[in-house]
């Protein structure tokens, strides 16, 4: 299987190293690690909102220090551990982050297969101010998966959800990311997760003091 | 119809009224009559001071005069606008000084040379209304930036959110200065609106005092509030258009 990352041994911050790493194309990873083993850094150092001090990284064999980098987080989405969406509703949040991409808005048909792909299939017109964090969550990734990226790295995606809905949605996106190539990588705490959806697993240890 | 000159003696008992502000301070347990009697006290000095210096620079007008007393006021009003956001990086604080400096400057001259068509040098005129120009600017600035600042801090998740969905920094920020114009520009509309019925402003009624006439003191009022609301706009605009640049790097990571 293709490599979509090469990670050599890149640095950062002074205290958090990271040992030679491989991401294969079209998979399903899961990067697992004590807090402050820099999971959630080194999620930032893929799509370059952050740069290493030293070593490299490689996306689809270009090293990502010489890419544009709009145009790697365009492939290469990241959804952090604190969502955000619009005190509008969720139609109108699909619209406002198609429009910061310059893009057109999906049609309604499509808004609604990606929400019904979360477990988010709430009305369009409901407004998003009084969902709950886990509602938010999905309507959050089911916004960036209809992107449709090439790589989607999501940093402790089901932080909101019960054990269920988490399996379900995470059961979902990767079927949906199988089907159309897209590489996800995931950082989660649950153990169980990963062992029901991981196809790869890498664990990082906390280096130095 | 000159302006009655106040005898000192009397003048004196316009500090009574501070007593009752003192009182009434330490009847509602408010604890700041340190920061009272400091603050009238600085005021009457530097207003003495400021006195001394322009009766001594009315008397010898010299364009030199006119041009160090707009430095000197230029150089204060960017101090206190940085004091007050002191997080803010240095090419950010530097476009704050200029953009002050320079709409702030630009506004007197129009003023002075074109509308009231006096020489920009003639302290008589340059000085006192570039004085209202640079306050109102700087108070401009500062709440600018205090809403900019705030509302990026309370938008974090925002600002990274759409960061890690590939949207350029500048279209992230943009809105955020957008916002900040606004918050500093709707307080000055606003005293437009209540001008003439709710407040007889300071400039105006100093003129009606010392025996212009009312109709030439609103030509006067009318012209300083529109180039105030002009100053604000122009120096937020400007230090905020050249500041925000400032928050992320060639690598389009954003670094506040």
């Amino acid at each position: 299987m293709d490599k979509i990352f090469a990670i050599e041994k890149p640095k950062f911050g002074g205290i958090l190293e990271y040992p030679k790493m491989e991401i294969s194309s079209g998979n399903t990873t899961f990067i697992q690690g004590a807090s402050g083993a820099g999971k959630s850094t080194l999620l930032k150092l893929l799509n370059a909102t952050l740069t290493p001090e030293e070593g490299e990284i490689y996306y689809a064999g270009k090293d990502i220090s010489e890419m544009d980098t709009i145009e790697l987080r365009k492939e290469v989405i990241l959804i952090g551990q604190n969502v955000y969406l619009f005190d509008e509703t969720i139609r109108e949040n699909f619209r406002m982050y198609y429009a910061y991409r310059d893009l057109p808005a999906p049609d309604d048909e499509t808004m609604k297969k990606y929400l019904k792909l979360c477990h988010a299939d709430f009305r369009l017109e409901e407004s998003c101010v009084r969902l709950s964090g886990g509602e938010r969550q999905r309507i959050y990734i089911a916004i960036c998966i209809s992107f449709l990226p090439k790589v989607i790295m999501m940093d402790e995606p089901t932080s909101a959800l019960d054990a269920s809905t988490a399996g379900k949605v995470l059961g979902n996106l990767k079927a949906f990311c199988r089907e159309n190539g897209i590489t996800m990588i995931v950082v989660s705490h649950d153990e169980k997760l990963s062992e029901d959806y991981a196809d790869e697993v890498i664990t990082i240890e906390r280096r130095g003091n | 119809m000159g302006v009655v000159e106040i005898n000192l003696a009397q003048f004196a008992l316009i500090y009574v009224l501070l007593l009752v502000v003192l009182f009434i301070m330490k009847r509602s347990k408010i604890n700041q009559s340190k920061l009272l009697l400091v603050a009238s006290f600085r005021m009457t000095v530097q207003l003495v001071l400021a006195g001394l210096v322009l009766t001594y620079i009315l008397e010898n007008p010299h364009p030199l005069f006119t041009v160090a007393y707009i430095i000197a006021m230029t150089t204060f009003a960017t101090i206190r606008v940085l004091n007050q956001n002191k997080e803010l990086n240095k090419k950010f604080k530097l476009a704050i000084g200029l953009s002050l400096a320079g709409s702030g400057t630009l506004i007197v001259f129009f003023f002075v040379q074109i509308v009231v068509g006096m020489d920009f040098f003639n302290p008589q005129y340059t000085i006192p209304l570039s004085g209202m120009i640079f306050g109102n600017a700087m108070t401009g600035l500062s709440l600018a930036l205090k809403s900019f600042n705030e509302n990026l801090k309370a938008q974090r998740n925002r600002v990274e959110s759409l960061l890690y969905l590939g949207v350029t920094p500048k279209k992230i920020l943009l809105p955020f200065v957008n916002n900040a114009l606004e918050t500093a520009l709707v307080p000055t509309m606003n005293r437009m609106m209540g001008m003439g019925i709710i407040s007889l402003p300071g400039m105006m009624t100093g003129q009606i005092l010392s025996g212009t006439l009312p109709m030439t003191a609103i030509l006067y009022q009318i012209a300083i509030m529109i180039a105030i609301t002009a100053v604000v706009c122009l120096a937020v605009f400007a230090a905020l258009i050249f500041g925000y640049k400032t928050l992320y790097n060639d690598r389009n990571q954003i670094t506040i």
